[in-house]
């Protein structure tokens, strides 16, 4: 029999979850099942415009996030976003739209429609720390993730800018931290928690991303990490998929695995690591996870 | 029936473009009362005011209405100059056709027709004015002064010096400030000591200043020439006039590892101490939250040593009133913390600096007293953590100042100056190594300043990377710095071993609760407001208290002694007559009328309402009203308008003439 859940959210999975964030996806739906948090995709939502749409065509970005809070609303809930571009791109789009009458009415025009852009925007880890809490989320751990030393990857976009998401103090965040210490692991101290990985340059000037997600590579291992856990699918990209022509180009070995929060969570919270996708990451982190007997 | 003069200015071509002022004239001509009216060019000229005069007595005027400018700027002039004809000043009134009709409108006719209504009601107005004579109030000439940084002694003694006593209030153990902390000052490398401490030693032997160290205003009751000041002599356990000074008490003193604020809490002192050597009174102070005795009532030895006794554990606060005509302010300023801030402030700190917890990135001030021959290392540049000379340092501009993100959007005006000064002693000090500046702009009007930071370049080998810094991070024993270089347009690390950060200059904590116990004024940030920012840049709006130094904004060392001698210049003109003349456009209260509710007294800006008694001659009270002192009284009128029975009324302003103006509409 089906027990009743905790909490309730719409979902925006946005693009890369149903694509290269697969595995992000998976482990998000598998952690909120065990936690009794339940989530209900939006329907028919459509892409939230990335970098494309705000480098060209502010009107453009508006609306397409615009819309999606609108479609958001045939759900109930608080709208759960997952990928950190997402995440501020909708913020963003609330934060712009609030401040300037003008563009309300731009966009408004644009979607031919009376704005419905108020449901509040949180990003997982928001829900996590504060929605369900720490506490809660300690007692949910079945499989504590003792021993494991995570380096808390928050890039640029979860906590930035300032005004903006408000998830947590901008520059000297604590929240991933808290959240996978309430699963038992180790937090280490880390000096490139929120230096950028180089984002979409991943495709037009690789050279750029192997320099800048080294360097935090290097930082990880510097600190003593066993994994980078991380919030956003670019960032979790850049230093997994290119993770080997970076160790190339370094002369050196990281062998970092880069895990999702919400897989290190589930995997805690005793979801099926076959569920999790750990098999189709570059950098496997199956023989870190057997080491330390959390599988 | 009144004989009134109006007198219609052209002021050049500012209100005789859109105002056609012979028009203007010749109609107030046909207003009952009226017995003479002209225009003229420029009025408030030499020729202008002539006019003025003879007509007053050919046509034996008994009221004036000058129609030109706002009153704020030429009433004053025009009351002069009917005062020089005989004519009572108040009955002169402006009608101002110009920034209420000229300035504003371009339709001539309809601008015409608005100069004629604005001067009838002014006709009317005066009709009703009182010959008033200005309020003569006695000056008590006796200067407190609220700071004894180097402002505030600048400001006491040219007041002593002048023959006027002085009240000098200091909230901690020894004058001084924040001068007394540096180590040398720019653009010539003086030593601060060398030229603080004698004046330190002047303000403390002269026979015209009171001293009161350790000690804060409490309260502030009066007004201009006659404010009664209580202020709190805090306790400090040892008798100033047993004290000779020796030292043996803080050499005996058991608890000695407390960090010293003086010295940003690099060195340590003792529980009895005094904050420097050189600290003037040179008398110590026991910090009673870490003694012994007052812990745990055990100890005593500096007791058992004073050769003279005067340890006294006994000692209370001590309240002394004093009775002040003018007070300066110079309680001066501190510097931005990068450490988190409470919830709720706007001041953000800085995150990405590690919020203070990397032991060698340090402040400015800590620097200063690293480099001081005073300080707690003698005047080696060493790294607070392990003792090591740093051999690369980084200094970073521009900390929480112009960077509206971080809660500040001002420059703090001193840093660049100061950082190019550091780069030079850290040269001098340490040859081998090498010192690196990110700079937004460097910002270096003074005299000597340009040439004293290009030195820094040029002579003294620092490099200057225009950009900003993003990350602080500790990486082994060194500190990696990630910043930009806009003019390469690169990013740079640098490994640092120690860095500088110059953080923004904020107004003292609590600067605001100071303010509101002297009713003056103060901005977002707390900054003690000027009453002019041009033209009365040290005066405040509240009569008699006077601004000096960085409590009412960033400023350098000779800015600031600019700005204190000015204030003690302003001081000495209100001291330089026994009465002081106010104008007498005051409330007052007609006593048959006043119920007593007081609403007047909680919504006066300026705390003139005191509740008066009124008894009969046998000695019983008969009733209780309000009284409006004259000389704390600023004339704004909202008493007037908050009144429930009507009874007071602003002298020139009273309800009749509001609504003889309202019925000559």
């Amino acid at each position: 029999m089906p027990t009743k859940n905790l909490l309730n959210y719409s979902y925006y999975p946005g693009c890369s979850l149903h694509a290269s964030g697969k595995e992000y996806d998976e482990s998000t739906k598998e952690l909120f099942k065990s936690l009794r948090i339940g989530l209900k995709e939006v329907p028919d939502w459509i892409c939230c415009g990335a970098t494309p749409a705000h480098n060209v065509d502010e009107l453009l970005s508006l609306s397409l996030c615009a819309k999606n809070l609108e479609l958001s609303e045939q759900v109930e809930g608080d709208l759960a976003v997952a990928c950190a571009a997402c995440f501020s791109r909708l913020k963003t789009a609330q934060h712009k739209l609030e401040e300037s009458d003008e563009k309300r009415k731009q966009v408004a025009y644009a979607l031919d429609a009376e704005l419905a852009i108020d449901k509040p925007v949180k990003h997982l880890l928001e829900i996590l720390a504060k929605d369900y809490g720490l506490e809660r989320l300690g007692e949910a751990v079945k499989n504590p993730l003792a021993g494991l030393k995570v380096a808390c990857y928050y890039g640029c976009l979860l906590t930035r800018p300032a005004d903006v998401p408000q998830l947590d103090c901008a520059e000297a965040p604590t929240i991933m931290e808290r959240v996978i210490t309430a699963a038992g692991a180790e937090a280490v101290s880390w000096s490139h928690r929120l230096e950028c990985c180089g984002a979409n340059f991943t495709l037009s000037r690789p050279g750029v991303v192997i320099n800048l997600s080294g360097q935090i590579l290097e930082s990880a291992r510097r600190a003593g990490a066993d994994c980078i856990m991380v919030a956003c699918p670019l960032c979790h990209a850049n230093l997994d998929i290119r993770q080997k022509e970076i160790e190339e180009a370094g002369d050196t070995i990281y062998n970092l695995p880069v895990l999702y929060m919400t897989q290190l969570l589930a995997l805690a919270t005793g979801a099926a690591p076959s569920k999790l996708g750990f098999d189709s990451m570059i950098v496997s982190p199956l023989p870190l996870l057997k080491e330390k007997n959390l599988l | 029936m009144s004989r009134i003069g109006v007198f219609v200015c052209h002021c050049g071509e500012n209100i005789s473009r859109t105002v056609d002022v012979e028009r203007v004239a010749r109609a107030a001509e046909k207003i009952s009362g009226v017995a003479y009216a002209c225009d003229y060019k420029y009025m408030c000229s030499d020729p202008g005011q002539n006019l003025l005069k003879k007509a007053v007595s050919e046509h034996n005027l008994d009221g004036i209405v000058v129609a030109a400018c706002s009153p704020r700027m030429h009433e004053k002039t025009f009351r002069k100059a009917a005062d020089a004809a005989g004519l009572n000043p108040y009955l002169v009134e402006m009608a101002n056709i110009r920034e209420h009709c000229s300035w504003v409108h371009e339709d001539k006719e309809e601008a015409t027709a608005k100069a004629t209504e604005i001067v009838t009601m002014l006709v009317e107005r005066v009709k009703m004015n009182r010959k008033l004579q200005p309020i003569t109030v006695p000056v008590t000439k006796r200067a407190l002064i609220i700071g004894g940084g180097i402002a505030g002694i600048q400001a006491a003694l040219d007041i002593a010096d002048c023959g006027h006593q002085v009240v000098l209030v200091e909230r901690d153990p020894s004058i001084g400030g924040h001068m007394a902390q540096l180590s040398e000052t720019f653009p010539t490398l003086d030593c601060s000591q060398c030229i603080m401490t004698p004046k330190m030693v002047d303000a403390a032997n002269h026979p015209n200043i009171t001293l009161h160290t350790y000690s804060e205003v409490e309260n502030v009751e009066g007004y201009i020439g006659n404010f009664q000041v209580t202020i709190r002599k805090k306790a400090r356990s040892v008798d100033m006039d047993k004290c000779t000074g020796c030292g043996v008490c803080m050499a005996k003193c058991p608890q000695k590892k407390i960090p010293n604020a003086f010295d940003k809490n690099l060195g340590m002192r003792s529980a009895i101490y005094v904050p420097f050597p050189q600290a003037v009174p040179n008398t110590p102070v026991i910090d009673r939250e870490n003694c012994t005795w007052f812990k745990s009532g055990k100890c005593g030895v500096c007791q058992k040593v004073c050769g003279p006794g005067a340890v006294d554990f006994t000692q209370e606060d001590q309240l002394i009133v004093e009775s002040i005509g003018a007070i300066v302010v110079a309680t001066g300023f501190e510097l931005y913390s990068i450490n988190e801030k409470p919830k709720g402030s706007a001041i953000k700190g800085y995150g990405e600096f590690g919020h203070g917890k990397i032991p060698d990135v340090i402040d400015g001030m800590t620097f200063e007293r690293l480099a001081s021959a005073s300080g707690p290392t003698g005047g080696k540049i060493v790294r607070p953590s392990d003792g090591k000379e740093p051999k690369q340092i980084v200094f970073v501009q521009c900390v929480g100042s112009r960077a509206r993100e971080k809660g500040i959007s001002y420059c703090s005006k001193i840093c660049c100056m100061y950082t190019a000064k550091h780069t030079m002693l850290y040269h001098h000090k340490v040859h081998d190594g090498q010192a690196y500046v990110f700079f937004m702009d460097a910002r270096t009007p003074g005299k000597g300043y340009d040439e004293f930071w290009r030195r820094s370049i040029e002579e003294e080998q620092a490099v200057y990377i225009r950009g900003a810094v993003s990350r602080l991070y500790e990486k082994g024993d060194k500190i990696v710095v990630m910043g930009s270089d806009i003019s390469l347009g690169i990013q740079v690390e640098i490994e640092a071993d120690m860095v500088v950060l110059a953080t923004a200059v904020q107004p003292r904590t609590g600067a605001e609760l100071l303010a509101q116990k002297l009713g003056i004024s103060y901005d977002g940030y707390n900054f003690y407001s000027e009453a002019h920012a041009k033209l009365r840049p040290v005066e405040c709006a509240t009569a008699g208290v006077y601004l000096a130094g960085a409590c009412q904004g960033p400023k350098d060392i000779p800015d600031t002694v600019s700005q204190a001698s000015a204030a003690a210049a302003k001081v000495m003109t209100l001291f330089s007559k026994d009465k002081l003349e106010r104008e007498p456009i005051v409330a007052k209260v007609r006593e048959a009328g006043c119920v007593a509710c007081f609403y007047c007294k909680k919504v006066c800006p300026y705390g003139a309402v005191e509740e008066k008694e009124i008894r009969d001659r046998q000695g019983n009270l008969i009733k209780v009203v309000a009284y409006v002192n004259p000389g704390v009284c600023g004339g704004c009128g909202t008493c007037q308008a908050t009144c429930p029975s009507k009874s007071v009324e602003l002298d020139g302003y009273t309800d009749e003439q509001i609504i003889a103006q309202i019925e000559a509409l």
